[in-house]
């Protein structure tokens, strides 16, 4: 019987990897042919280190994970080669780092697969987890080593090398959650008071939900990032209702959030300008809307089928790289192509509730859920962002966003869903 | 080269990115729906008829609680898979505070019961010893779960 799984799903993978390599060539060509009039002269050594690229993941999943899901890798690949042929377009010396950091996330997707032969194994280190967890988000305020970047303290630099250590400390920390949720959620989830038809579980197991909350809002005052604030509380929220099942700590924290924001937006500058940004960039075009109005400006020009891969101008908008990439797709391959994006990521966190509920032990269930939550809602937040869906926070669009630290974490946070997918596999087929 | 010729090109690139999802949802259906069309092998049809066979031969085993005390002689029939634990919706459960919700797994392959832990609190153990892995059961080994020791009878 498993062998059978094994070859399906392994044999999809290659086909998927395949199709979605073929695409990913196809759209270089096109955005080569729309800037320069040109065939691009390595489209021929290009499409070689896409497929090697991606076979060369294809293979260690076949080593080290056969049994796991099928559609998860590719998926990523296409989203990884869709912002690969954007960032190329526009700008060539982005786009080399950019396939340096892919090849980077690969070997870390490869790495990670050996070091975890079973997911099980990373319950173990739970506070070791949550100290790391803490540190990476922390260390960007240390002085002499963080260092500012468009007004966000989130950047580590040592020696020439810059990263942004928020974008680990999310899996860490997921799995932190996953391993202390896991234990504490009969008591957390345990009845106390009836208020109208919601159950509150007792007061002081609210205690986990403030100190969440205290250190988001802490993020979010010391380092300036919105973004990351927001993907930590909503993480946290996500996986303590997954685990308790307990509608109220959503509503709660909800509250306590929305709270928050109301508070940061009224005593800190830079949050009221996100603000009213969002609800009018009209009325600062030229300035602190720019961004927003030349983004709208260039879904607009987009249309239903977009200009065509390299005959828009999303070179307009800045850091079109990074935190607009959507815009970019958005103008020149229109409403198909941008809702091709958000197909491929409904797609991927629809696979990871797949592999959450079919899995069989409550750690590793809360782990993939609190995965796929991560790479949900961030690419919620950033797409709303752009499309003005909900205020602006700049994160990356994972696996499209020109960035090293958050390619190779989102690929670090592959291997795990993959390595609890070939979990769920294993006991539900293998007799010892 | 002529824009409309780039337009061409650029609804084929489309069209293919589309049929890329396409196939990922035709894999996905053959795990959620037609798994078993997708999955099942054509097998030799000898195998599947000595399946129903085999189960009729099996006999039944029970899972016979010898401690605590107050639920000595309790007996849980065992299905082809039942999980043990204190949630209610276990096949097996267990009034014990040091049990988990869901402790552990028993389920047949080929006719042998194997017993899985599911990541307890307290672990479970098969005559003292830890189970880490399945394991196969036969009768008259004692499970260990919580404070709770059952036996495996015929």
């Amino acid at each position: 019987m498993i062998p059978v799984v094994q070859r399906v799903r392994r044999n999809t993978e290659l086909g998927l990897i395949v199709l979605g390599a073929v695409v990913t060539a196809g759209l270089y060509t096109l955005a080569s042919l729309g800037t320069t009039a040109n065939l691009p002269v390595d489209i021929g050594p290009f499409l070689g280190v896409v497929l090697a690229l991606l076979a060369g993941a294809h293979v260690a999943t076949r080593r080290l994970a056969p049994a796991s899901d099928g559609v998860l890798l590719p998926l990523a690949g296409l989203l990884n080669g869709l912002g690969y042929v954007w960032i190329a377009r526009l700008d060539p010396d982005l786009a080399a780092l950019q396939a340096v950091w892919t090849a980077v996330g690969i070997t870390a997707y490869v790495v990670t697969l050996v070091l975890v032969p079973k997911a099980r194994d990373l319950d173990r280190y739970r506070y070791t987890f949550m100290l790391i967890g803490i540190a990476l988000l922390l260390l960007p305020l240390v002085p002499g080593i963080g260092k500012t970047v468009n007004g966000a303290r989130i950047w580590l630099q040592l020696g020439p090398l810059s990263f942004q250590p928020g974008e680990f400390a999310k899996i860490v920390l997921a799995v932190f959650f996953a391993s202390y949720l896991v234990e504490k959620r009969e008591l957390l989830g345990m009845a106390g008071h009836r208020v109208g038809p919601v159950m509150l579980p007792e007061l002081r197991h609210f205690g986990p939900v403030l100190l969440a909350w205290g250190a988001s809002l802490l993020v979010m005052v010391l380092e300036r990032d919105l973004g990351s604030s927001l993907l930590f509380f909503a993480l946290f929220l996500v996986m303590l209702w997954v685990a308790t099942e307990r509608l109220s700590y959503l509503l709660v924290g909800g509250l306590l959030f929305a709270g928050g924001a109301v508070a940061a937006a009224s005593a800190f500058g830079h949050v009221r300008q996100r603000v009213d940004i969002w609800l009018d960039p009209w009325a600062a075009a030229t300035d602190q809307g720019f961004q927003l109005v030349q983004a709208t400006f260039a879904l607009a020009w987009g249309g239903i089928a977009g200009t065509g891969p390299g005959l828009g101008n999303p070179d307009r908008i800045p850091l079109v790289e990074t935190d607009f990439i959507f815009a970019a797709i958005g103008e020149e391959l229109g409403l198909l192509g941008s809702a091709g994006v958000l197909v491929t990521f409904l797609l991927m966190v629809g696979t990871g509730l797949r592999i959450a509920l079919a899995a069989h032990t409550p750690f590793n269930k809360l782990l993939a859920a609190g995965l796929t939550a991560i790479l949900g809602i961030q690419a919620f937040i950033i797409i709303g962002g752009v499309i003005r869906v909900v205020p602006l926070t700049g994160i990356t669009l994972p696996f499209v966003s020109y960035g090293g630290s958050s390619l190779v974490a989102n690929y670090v946070l592959l291997a795990l869903l993959i390595r609890i997918s070939a979990d769920n596999a294993e006991s539900e087929l293998q007799a010892p | 080269m002529p824009e409309p010729l780039l337009a061409i090109l650029k609804l084929c690139a489309l069209a293919l990115l589309y049929l890329f999802f396409l196939r990922v949802l035709r894999a996905v259906w053959a795990e959620v729906g037609g798994a078993r069309v997708a999955v099942a092998p054509a097998g030799r049809p000898q195998e599947r008829e000595r399946r129903p066979l085999a189960r009729k031969e099996r006999p039944s085993s029970h899972l016979t609680v010898v401690e605590p005390a107050q639920h000595r002689g309790r007996s849980f029939s065992l299905a082809d898979e039942v999980t043990v634990g204190r949630a209610a919706g276990c096949q097996v459960t267990l009034d014990d505070d040091y049990a988990s919700q869901l402790h552990a797994r028993i389920f047949r392959r080929d006719g042998t019961l194997y017993v899985e832990d599911l990541g307890s609190t307290n672990g479970t153990y098969l005559n003292t010893h830890k189970v880490s892995a399945p394991t196969a059961l036969k009768r008259g080994d004692r499970l260990k779960i919580g404070g709770t020791v059952m036996e495996l009878t015929g």
